[in-house]
């Protein structure tokens, strides 16, 4: 047995009982007030805090590392979980939060020097990156083309999703008791697949839109910033408002945390998230695999109840498939709840052929 | 063509599959009267503690039978008539086969102890054994767990988990013989007190007691008498074949389904698999093999001969894995087996419960392994022992076949040999 996963299914919390139901409605409301109101404010001035985004900084924060400690506590047996978990809290306390404070302090605009495009969608408008040093910009676009596929042909996209992304982090420690909730069907997915790459094509289509409009404009005679092409203008703000509105504000932050207690911790990054998209889409050519112990699974199916991503590792596992899927975050839990120590993460270059939605087979004969 | 498979277990389920791709028409139909979907029988300690969820541990999604075309009845069969190709079910509906398929496992063996019929005494290997302990566990403060092995340790460590507190009465005189030696055994049964497990070794169990038709103690063999209110009997079990007696299939003395090479019993059309039918092993003793993946094996190699084609089930270098609270095991080759002139290397990480045996034969050749702590890859392991390597070139090489997570400490021998 597990150490901290035993009577998962018998809490009231952990099993979308009555508590999760309402802690769910809390979260909403509390994400809803956030983005769309200026009463959390007020409570920011109450602890001597400048704004609202100063505050959900904070409480970010706390959450990851009072949840990483936890799950520490639970599963630091295994190094692999410990030394993961550590490094979440450090980007977190370090590079979310510290450095972009600090910054602020030195009347310069705070810098995440963990987020990358198209995560962070705003690192490719060039209205907002000109206006940071040049080492910064150079950073945002050199880490985000060259430095993140690179790292993710290595070591798959775990190194990003389950070692240093800032969703991924709350969703690791704080939302670690909620994994056993996504949804496993072959339904969930096939809609995983078709959301998770619409909203990367409405990425991409948003940046598109922003350069190619921000390339319309230029200084006239009087100083301002002006186009001759005002249509394309009102189109190009209105694709990347609603962007904000639907994918950062609603997806990742309203519907992505909110759903924790009740559809698991991965929601935004499993279904939505346009970076995991195009992680998982350069993780099939990476060196990154599940290896699978043949004819050793006892079906029991720890890997995929407690599999975030609702990938059935199971159905590989039974059937003797080491695999690559493309949405694995790498958290390595299959791995480390299976009880027969029949799956392993690795990297490495291994041309054999491993399962993935094309040749999985259900069953083998 | 009408295939008729008695039982939904993994050999069951998973000649059913096979029988499906081979035959896209075929009627396949799958009787059983345990539970209404396949489940993984060795998950059950899971749902017990609520690791897991009922429907967690059911390998197949819930409209499998539906979407694979299998025909499900839930009920016993009672009687097997060879010559009309007939059965015979407990609700009064009889089944006609073209070709039959039994793989209705096994039960838990008791052995008529006296008191073994009162309330509160029982076993935990079925899914009907589940729902009685999960009832039962809700009142009982003490227990008394009955047998030394894999079942009885599980059950152990579940009830602990529970808030119960449990005497653990093992008859050897030490944990598991047949598989570990005394030293392993040792450090499990140091692990298990660690885990405040009453464990009382070289302890034979006489009777249960019981007051107005509940149990209330169990008398040792050495009279001595341990008071609780559950008593869970995991000494074995023994295959579901009583309904065969007088149907003309051979049995052997312990109720195991006589099968050949072809997993076909003295019955033309009917094959058996899984924990009823009783097998060639790879030392030539004949018995039921009662494993998860040899459950699956002998369903699918069976499926391949009742579709017609000629597959021989034929075991390799035996392996397994186990856990033990938290010390996972694995083994392959013939380890315990008091071979000839064989001599062991063993070794113990300091601090650690990771310990690892390798028996070798007087030739230096290896042909076992027993390892306690780490994960390691059985298929190496077997492809060493297949490939009659020498002890030394195996110490050489041996953190090859580690498989534990990433980043777990280096692993270092500790040479002892014995």
């Amino acid at each position: 047995m597990q150490t901290g996963l035993m009577s998962t299914y018998k809490s009231s919390l952990k099993s979308k009982g009555i508590i999760a139901w309402v802690l769910s409605l809390l979260l909403f409301a509390f994400y809803l007030l956030i983005y769309f109101t200026n009463i959390p404010d007020s409570w920011a001035h109450l602890v001597g805090l400048e704004s609202k985004w100063n505050l959900y900084g904070v409480l970010y924060t706390i959450a990851i590392i009072a949840g990483g400690l936890y799950f520490i506590n639970t599963h630091g047996n295994s190094r692999y979980q410990k030394f993961r978990t550590f490094t979440l809290i450090f980007m977190q306390v370090v590079f979310a939060f510290s450095i972009p404070e600090i910054m602020g302090m030195f009347e310069s605009k705070g810098f995440n020097f963990a987020k990358f495009w198209p995560l962070g969608i705003e690192l490719f408008n060039p209205k907002y990156i000109f206006d940071y040093p040049i080492l910064i910009i150079v950073y945002a676009f050199v880490g985000s083309l060259i430095a993140v596929p690179i790292l993710t042909l290595l070591y798959g996209k775990r190194w990003y999703c389950s070692w240093v992304c800032g969703c991924g982090g709350l969703a690791e420690t704080a939302g670690d008791s909620f994994r056993q909730l996504s949804d496993k069907r072959v339904k969930a997915w096939k809609f995983e697949q078709v959301s998770i790459h619409t909203v990367l094509v409405l990425a991409i289509l948003s940046t598109a839109l922003v350069i190619i409009n921000w390339g319309m404009h230029y200084e006239n005679t009087a100083g301002e910033w002006v186009t001759d092409y005002a249509t394309f203008d009102l189109i190009a703000s209105k694709v990347q408002g609603t962007y904000q509105f639907l994918v950062v504000a609603m997806l990742s932050g309203v519907l992505g945390v909110g759903l924790y207690p009740l559809m698991g911790s991965r929601v935004w990054c499993r279904f939505f998230c346009p970076m995991a998209a195009l992680l998982g889409l350069i993780q099939k050519f990476g060196r990154f695999r599940i290896t699978v112990k043949d004819e050793m699974c006892i079906s029991c199916g720890n890997c995929s109840t407690y599999c975030e991503m609702g990938i059935d590792v199971r159905a590989y596992a039974q059937t003797n498939q080491s695999f690559k899927r493309a949405s694995c975050v790498g958290c390595g839990m299959c791995a480390h709840v299976c009880p027969r120590g029949v799956l392993r993460l690795e990297n490495k270059w291994d041309f054999r052929k491993t399962a993935d939605s094309e040749n999985r087979k259900v069953f083998d004969f | 063509m009408h295939y008729v498979i008695i039982g939904n277990g993994v050999a069951g389920i998973n000649a059913a599959n096979s029988l499906r791709n081979y035959d896209e028409d075929a009627e396949i139909t799958i009787i059983s009267y345990e539970s209404e979907h396949h489940f993984s029988r060795t998950a059950l300690m899971y749902v017990f503690c609520g690791q897991l969820s009922e429907q967690c541990v059911e390998p197949f999604e819930r409209d499998h039978y539906e979407k694979m075309g299998f025909k499900r009845v839930n009920d016993k069969v009672t009687k097997l008539d060879t010559n009309s190709n007939k059965l015979y079910l407990e609700k009064g509906e009889t089944i006609s086969f073209d070709k039959l398929l039994i793989a209705c496992g096994a039960v838990p063996a008791m052995y008529n102890w006296p008191g073994q019929d009162l309330d509160g005494v029982g076993n935990f290997v079925t899914w009907q054994n589940l729902q009685w302990l999960q009832e039962k566990s809700k009142t009982a403060k003490k227990a008394v767990v009955v047998g030394g092995g894999l079942i009885g340790i599980e059950t152990v460590e579940v009830l602990l988990q529970a808030g119960i507190d449990v005497t653990f009465l093992v008859r050897e005189d030490y944990y598991w013989p047949i598989a570990l030696d005394k030293t392993e055994s040792t450090i499990i049964a140091e692990h298990m007190k660690h885990h405040k497990v009453d464990l009382r070794l070289k302890t034979a169990f006489a009777e249960i007691l019981g007051k107005d038709g509940k149990v209330v103690g169990v008398k040792t063999g050495d009279g001595e008498i341990i008071d609780c209110e559950l008593v869970v009997i995991a000494v074995g079990v023994r295959p579901q074949t009583d309904w065969l007696k007088d149907s003309g299939v051979t049995m052997d003395e312990r109720g195991g389904i006589i099968v050949d090479e072809y997993l076909q019993t003295n019955c033309t059309d009917i094959y058996s698999a899984g924990d009823c039918a009783s097998v060639i092993w790879f030392n030539n003793v004949r018995r039921p093999e009662q494993l998860w993946y040899t459950g699956r094996d002998q369903g699918k190699i069976a499926a391949a001969n009742l579709f017609g084609m000629e597959k021989i089930y034929k075991r390799g270098t035996f392996y397994n894995s186990a856990k033990f609270f938290d010390i996972e095991y694995t083994t392959a080759g013939l380890v315990n087996f008091n071979l000839d002139g064989e001599k062991n290397f063993y070794s113990q990480e300091e601090g650690t419960h990771n310990t690892v045996r390798i028996t070798y034969l007087p030739d230096n050749k290896v042909v076992g392994f027993n390892m306690l702590g780490r994960r390691w890859d059985h298929r190496i392991l077997v492809q060493w022992i297949d490939e009659k390597r020498t002890l030394s070139w195996v110490l050489d090489h041996l953190h090859k076949a580690l498989y534990d997570e990433e980043f777990m400490p280096q692993f270092k021998l500790n040479k002892q040999v014995s």
